[in-house]
C-alpha cells in the first residue's frame, strides 16, 4: 500500500456560532496520517469519550476505512450538513483529535523533533464530553485533556467546548508546553502562571489565523457592506482588525464560550497600551497576566500584517484572497518562532521579558533577513509598549537588540565527549559538573538534567545544522531561617521552620561543534528574584497547610469565576 | 443594676445536636423570663444519641420556655442551623406552636426581595452603571443556583463509582447541608407572618425587642455595604458578572436544564427495539476513566465547598449588650461577612470586650478570623478575672479533613480557645441533651 504522510479532516473553523451565508464556517485541516484504532486512537492521541457527570462511556468511534481512488483515507465529514455534524458524537471526537494532532504537528515542525508529553506516556487521553461544566483543562496527573459541555444561558442549547477550535488548541498547548518545560507549573511569580495561559492563547489564535480560508471569511464578517472578492482597505486598519471577527468575536456563542477561558483570547488584543501592568500588581491572576503577553504579540502581528498589505491593492480595495494569504503566512511564521522560542527560554521561573528575548533570538536565528516583514522591530516595540522589556539588551556587534548574547564564559570541554553529550543526560551532567562555577550552580542543591535533545535546522546558508538543546534544573529546599545565608530575605511573618524550595536552571544550546552557543537561565543564587518570589507566594497563601503544591489548571478556572466574591476579604488572614 | 427594666441575668442553653447549632437564651427579668431561640438544626446526630434527638430537643425547648417563645433567629439557610424548623420532620410544628413574636433572618431570605426574579441573561447595569438593586437580585439568583448545584452534588455522591468513600461522604454532607430546605424556610416565613419578621443586614439595631438588651446586627452586609470595602472596585461589575454566570451555568448543568435532559448522545429506542446500551469500557481506557472520576469528584468538592462558604456568609451576626456584658452570636459567618464589621472602628471597639462568644461555624478556622480573635480583650489564662467564655456546638469527623487542614472543629483553633478562654464544646457532654451557662449582668 502506498504511504501517504497526511490526511484531510473537516473541522469547524472557529466554533458553531461563526457562520458564513448561514452555514457554520468550516475547513479541512491536513494532519499526519497514521494507523488509527477505534477512538480515534493514534500513536499520540487517544480519544476516550467518557462523561464523568453522567458516568457514561459513549464508546470508541469506529474508523471508516474509505479510501479514495489513490488510496488516501477519505475525510469522513466532508459534505455533511451542519446539523449532522453537531449531533454526531463521532464528529466531536474527530475534530478534537484533529486539532490536537495539528497542534502537535506544528510544534514538531517548529522544533524539528518529536515532543514528549510531560507524564511519560506516548499517548495523551482525551475526553471530548468530560463533564457538564463550562470548563476545559489539561491534567498531567490524569495524563489527559478534558473538555466540558454545558447548557446555554437560556437553557435551550448545549454548548460543547470540544467544538471550539480555540479551546482545543489552547488546552493542547498547555500539555505541549508542559512537555517542553515541566517546571513552569511550579509555584513562582504571577508571570509564570500567566505565561502558560498567554502562550496557550497566542498559539490557539495564531493557529486559527494561519488558515487562509478562515481569515478570508472572518476578517470582515458582519461588517456592514462587506462582501465580494475584495476587501475595503478601511476594514483592514489595525483598529478595524482588532475589533474584527477574527480577534474580537462578540457573537452570542462566543460570549458563552468565554465562560471557559474568560475573555482573554477575544479581547486581549484591545488591551490598552500601558507599561505598568506588570509592576502595578493589578494583573496577578493567571489569565489577566497572560493577556498582557497576548496583547503585545498580537498587536505586533497586526502591525506587520497591515504593513504588508500596503504593497497590494489600491487605496480603496484589496483582493480578499491575497490579503488573507498575507495574514495567514505571517501567522504561520510567528507561530513557528513562538514555539521555537521555548528552546531559548529559561527552564524555571520564566517571566515575560525572558520570552521576549527568546522570541527575538529564535526569529533572528531562523529568519536573519527580516526586511520583508520587519517583524522583530515591531515585536520589540510592542513588548515595550506593554512594559515587557526584553531580558537581554543585545545589540552588540552584529547582534540585534533584545536578543540573547553568547555566553562570555570559557567553558571547559576537554573532559567530556561531544558525541554522547548530544543525547546522554549523564554526559551532559558531567559537563555541568566540570563547569559548575561558570554555570553558577549551587553546591547544596539537587541538580537534574531534564532533557538533552538533538535538533536539526537549516542554516542561513542553506546547510543543515545540528544543534543540541539541553536543560537542567536545580532545586534547593531549606528552612526559612537559613535563607539569609543566601542573602534572601524571608517574608516577615514566615515562621523560621517553614520549608522553602528555591529553583534555578538553564537552557543550554550547543552549536554544531559542541560549543555553548547560548546559556539562558536563572541561577538559584539570585537574592533579588528569590526574595520577590517568596514574598509573592507567601502573600498568596502558598505556604499554608493544605495549599496544594501545584494548583492544577482545573482549579484556576473556579478561582477566577469566584474572584468577585473573594475580593472582599480584608487582606490576608 | 441601674435600669430596673433590664434583665439581671441570662441562661444560655447549648443543646447537643451533634453537628449543628441550637441555643436557647433565657433573659431573666425581675418580672419574669423572656426566651430567644438561636438556630435549631442538625446534620449529624450526637454520638450514641437517640434517634429522635431533635424531637427531644424541641420538646425541651417548649418546656423550658413554658410554651411561648419571644424571638426566633435563623442565622442562615443551612440544614445544620434550620433543619429543626422543618414541619416535615414534625419538630417544626413544636416551634410554630410556641408562637414566636419576632422572627429574625438575614436579608437574603426576604421573600419580597425575590419577587423581581432575574435570569442570568438580564443586565446588572442601569444607564451604563452597575445597579445595586439589580446586582442584589442577581446575587439572590446565584444563591438559588447554588442550591441547585448542591442537589446535583448529592445526586453525584450517590454513585458508588464516582469517588472514594471519604470523598463521597464529604460531598453528600456538604451537598445536603446546602439544599433548599423548603419546609423549614416556609415554616420560618409563616411564623414571621404571624408574628413579625425581620430580614436584617449589618448596621440594623433591634433594641426594642427585649427591654434593656441592645441588639446590634453586625452582619451580613448588603452588597452595597460590601462594595464599600472592596479592594478593586473597577473590576467589580465584570467579576460580579463572571460569578453570576458561573453559578447560573453550574445551576443549569446540575438541573440538567436541557431539552433532552441528560441524554447526551444516548441512543434512542427504535421501533420494537430497546435502546442499545453504552458499550462496556475496554481495558485500555479504564485507568483514565478512574482518573476522570477522581478529578471530577475533586472539582465537585471544590465547587460545593465554595458555595458552602457563600451560604455561611449570609449568616446573621448578633451582638447583645446588656449593661456592660456582651454576647456575640455570629452563626457561621466567615471572613467575607466579617470584613464589613471588622472595618468599622466603632464596632471593633465594641467587640473588644465581648464576654461570651458563640464559636463561629462549629469551630472551623476561617469562621473565627484572626483579626477578630485578636480583638478580644477578655481572653487570657485561667486566672484572668472575667475570662472570655466560648461556646462551641460541633461534632468532629463530619466537615473538612485533617489532611488538608480544613477539619471542623479545627484543632489549632480549639487549642487556642482552650488556652485563652473558658471553652465549652458539645462534644464533651455527649450524654446530656443540653448544658446551661449562667451569665450575671
Amino acid at each position: 500500500m502506498p504511504y501517504y504522510p497526511t490526511r484531510k479532516l473537516t473541522i469547524l473553523a472557529l466554533d458553531p456560532s461563526v457562520k458564513y451565508q448561514n452555514k457554520i464556517l468550516r475547513y479541512q485541516i491536513e494532519i499526519p496520517n497514521e494507523l488509527l484504532d477505534p477512538g480515534p486512537r493514534g500513536y499520540r492521541v487517544h480519544v476516550v469519550d467518557y462523561d464523568s457527570t453522567e458516568d457514561s462511556f459513549h464508546g470508541p468511534v469506529e474508523i471508516p476505512v474509505h479510501l479514495d481512488s489513490s488510496g488516501v483515507p477519505k475525510d469522513p465529514f466532508e459534505g455533511k450538513s451542519d446539523a449532522a455534524l453537531l449531533k454526531d458524537a463521532g464528529f466531536h471526537a474527530w475534530m478534537t483529535y484533529g486539532i490536537i494532532m495539528k497542534t502537535l504537528a506544528r510544534f514538531e515542525y517548529a522544533l524539528g523533533r518529536r515532543i514528549s508529553w510531560s507524564f511519560g506516556s506516548h499517548q495523551i487521553q482525551v475526553a471530548p464530553h468530560a463533564f457538564a461544566d463550562a470548563n476545559a483543562f489539561y491534567s498531567d496527573q490524569a495524563r489527559g485533556l478534558y473538555f466540558g459541555y454545558f447548557p446555554s444561558a437560556d437553557g435551550k442549547r448545549r454548548i460543547f467546548s470540544c467544538l471550539s477550535h480555540e479551546i482545543v488548541a489552547h488546552e493542547t498547548t498547555h500539555a505541549l508546553l508542559d512537555g517542553l518545560r515541566e517546571r513552569y507549573t511550579d509555584p513562582s511569580s504571577p508571570q509564570q502562571a500567566g505565561f502558560h495561559e498567554g502562550f496557550a492563547d497566542i498559539i490557539a489564535l495564531l493557529s486559527i489565523l494561519s488558515a487562509p480560508s478562515v481569515v478570508e471569511r472572518v476578517v470582515d464578517l458582519g461588517v456592514p457592506g462587506a462582501k465580494g472578492e475584495s476587501i475595503r482597505r478601511s476594514d483592514l486598519s489595525p483598529d478595524a482588525l482588532r475589533n474584527s471577527g477574527l480577534l474580537g468575536l462578540a457573537q452570542e456563542m462566543g460570549s458563552e464560550l468565554a465562560a471557559v477561558h474568560g475573555q482573554a483570547l477575544r479581547r486581549s488584543v484591545t488591551l490598552e497600551k500601558r507599561s505598568d501592568y506588570l509592576t502595578s500588581g493589578s494583573k496577578n491572576e493567571a489569565h489577566d497576566c497572560g493577556e498582557i503577553l497576548v496583547a503585545a504579540v498580537l498587536n505586533a502581528y497586526l502591525e506587520v500584517w497591515v504593513y504588508r498589505l500596503k504593497a497590494i491593492g489600491d487605496d480603496e480595495k484589496l483582493d480578499r484572497a491575497r490579503a488573507a494569504e498575507e495574514g495567514a503566512e505571517l501567522a504561520e511564521r510567528l507561530l513557528t518562532v513562538c514555539v521555537r522560542a521555548i528552546d531559548y527560554c529559561p527552564p524555571t521561573d520564566i517571566e515575560f521579558s525572558d520570552f521576549a528575548s527568546a522570541l527575538l533570538t529564535a526569529d533572528w536565528e531562523l529568519n536573519p533577513n527580516d526586511a520583508k516583514y520587519d517583524l522583530r522591530a515591531k515585536l520589540y516595540t510592542a513588548f515595550r509598549e506593554y512594559g515587557i522589556h526584553p531580558r537581554s539588551k543585545g545589540g552588540t556587534g552584529h547582534r540585534e537588540k533584545g536578543t540573547w548574547d553568547p555566553p562570555p564564559e570559557e567553558f571547559c570541554y576537554d573532559r567530556t565527549h561531544f558525541d554522547s553529550m548530544k543525547s546522554d543526560p549523564d554526559e551532559l551532567f558531567r559537563f555541568l559538573w566540570e563547569n559548575q562555577r561558570l554555570f553558577k550552580l549551587h553546591d547544596q542543591a539537587y541538580t537534574r538534567v531534564l532533557s538533552v535533545r538533538p535538533c536539526l535546522r537549516v542554516g542561513r546558508d542553506g546547510f543543515t545544522l545540528r544543534e543540541t538543546v539541553a536543560e537542567y534544573h536545580q532545586q534547593l529546599t531549606m528552612f526559612a531561617s537559613e535563607l539569609k545565608r543566601l542573602g534572601v530575605i524571608k517574608p516577615p511573618a514566615m515562621p523560621d521552620d517553614t520549608e522553602v524550595t528555591l529553583y534555578g536552571g538553564n537552557a543550554v544550546i550547543f552549536d554544531e561543534y559542541g560549543h555553548v552557543k547560548y546559556n539562558i537561565g536563572k541561577s538559584i543564587m539570585d537574592e533579588k528574584r528569590q526574595t520577590k518570589r517568596l514574598a509573592y507566594l507567601w502573600d498568596q497563601g502558598a505556604f499554608e497547610r493544605g495549599a496544594s503544591k501545584m494548583r492544577g489548571f482545573s482549579r484556576v478556572h473556579l478561582r477566577r469565576s469566584t474572584d468577585w466574591y473573594r475580593s472582599v476579604s480584608a487582606g490576608k488572614e | 443594676m441601674a435600669n430596673s427594666k433590664a434583665p439581671t441575668s441570662a441562661t444560655i442553653r447549648m443543646y447537643n445536636v451533634g453537628f449543628g447549632d441550637c441555643f436557647l437564651l433565657t433573659f431573666h427579668y425581675p418580672k419574669g423570663d423572656r426566651y430567644m431561640l438561636v438556630d435549631y438544626g442538625s446534620t449529624a446526630g450526637p454520638k450514641n444519641g437517640p434517634k429522635n434527638y431533635m424531637e427531644q430537643v424541641g420538646k425541651d425547648i417548649a418546656a423550658q420556655c413554658k410554651g411561648k417563645l419571644d424571638i426566633v433567629v435563623a442565622t442562615h439557610r443551612h440544614r445544620d442551623h434550620i433543619s429543626g424548623f422543618s414541619t416535615e420532620a414534625g419538630t417544626g410544628k413544636i416551634i410554630a406552636s410556641l408562637k414566636p413574636d419576632h422572627v429574625i433572618q438575614p436579608w437574603t431570605e426576604d421573600p419580597k426581595a425575590k419577587t423581581n426574579a432575574v435570569t442570568a441573561t438580564s443586565s446588572v447595569y442601569t444607564n451604563g452603571k452597575p445597579d445595586p438593586q439589580k446586582m442584589t437580585a442577581h446575587f439572590l439568583g446565584s444563591l438559588d443556583d447554588m442550591r441547585r448545584v448542591a442537589d446535583g452534588v448529592v445526586r453525584f455522591s450517590q454513585n458508588v463509582k464516582a469517588a472514594g468513600a471519604d470523598t463521597r461522604e464529604q460531598l453528600r454532607f456538604l451537598g445536603e447541608d446546602n439544599l433548599t430546605n423548603l419546609s423549614a424556610v416556609k415554616n420560618l416565613m409563616d411564623m414571621g407572618k404571624k408574628g413579625k419578621a425581620y430580614y436584617v443586614n449589618a448596621g440594623m439595631a433591634l433594641n426594642s425587642l427585649l427591654p434593656g438588651v441592645k441588639i446590634t446586627v453586625l452582619g451580613p452586609p448588603t452588597l452595597k455595604q460590601t462594595d464599600a470595602i472592596r479592594k478593586e472596585k473597577s473590576k467589580d461589575a465584570n467579576e460580579f458578572w463572571q460569578f453570576r454566570s458561573f453559578w447560573a451555568s453550574q445551576g443549569l448543568a446540575a438541573a440538567r436544564a436541557l431539552p433532552d435532559g441528560h441524554a447526551l448522545f444516548r441512543q434512542k429506542a427504535s421501533r420494537g427495539k430497546k435502546a442499545p446500551r453504552n458499550p462496556v469500557p475496554p481495558p485500555s481506557v479504564r485507568w483514565f476513566l478512574q482518573k476522570s472520576r477522581e478529578i471530577h469528584a475533586d472539582q465537585m468538592l471544590q465547587l460545593v465547598r465554595d458555595l458552602d462558604s457563600v451560604m455561611n456568609n449570609t449568616s446573621v451576626i448578633l451582638l447583645f449588650e446588656i449593661g456592660k456584658t456582651k454576647l456575640l452570636f455570629p452563626g457561621d459567618a466567615q471572613i467575607e461577612n466579617w470584613s464589613f464589621a471588622l472595618n468599622n472602628p466603632d464596632w471593633t471597639k465594641l467587640l473588644a470586650d465581648v464576654n461570651v462568644y458563640k464559636v463561629g461555624h462549629h469551630g472551623s478556622l476561617n469562621a473565627t478570623p484572626k483579626s477578630l480573635w485578636k480583638l478580644f480583650n477578655n481572653k487570657g489564662s485561667e486566672h484572668k478575672h472575667g475570662r472570655l467564655e466560648t461556646l462551641c456546638s460541633t461534632k468532629a469527623g463530619k466537615h473538612g479533613s485533617v489532611r488538608s487542614g480544613t477539619e471542623v472543629p479545627r484543632s489549632l483553633l480549639v487549642k487556642e480557645l482552650e488556652k485563652d478562654s473558658d471553652f465549652a464544646t458539645t462534644e464533651r457532654y455527649v450524654k446530656q441533651i443540653a448544658r446551661d451557662f449562667q451569665i450575671d449582668f
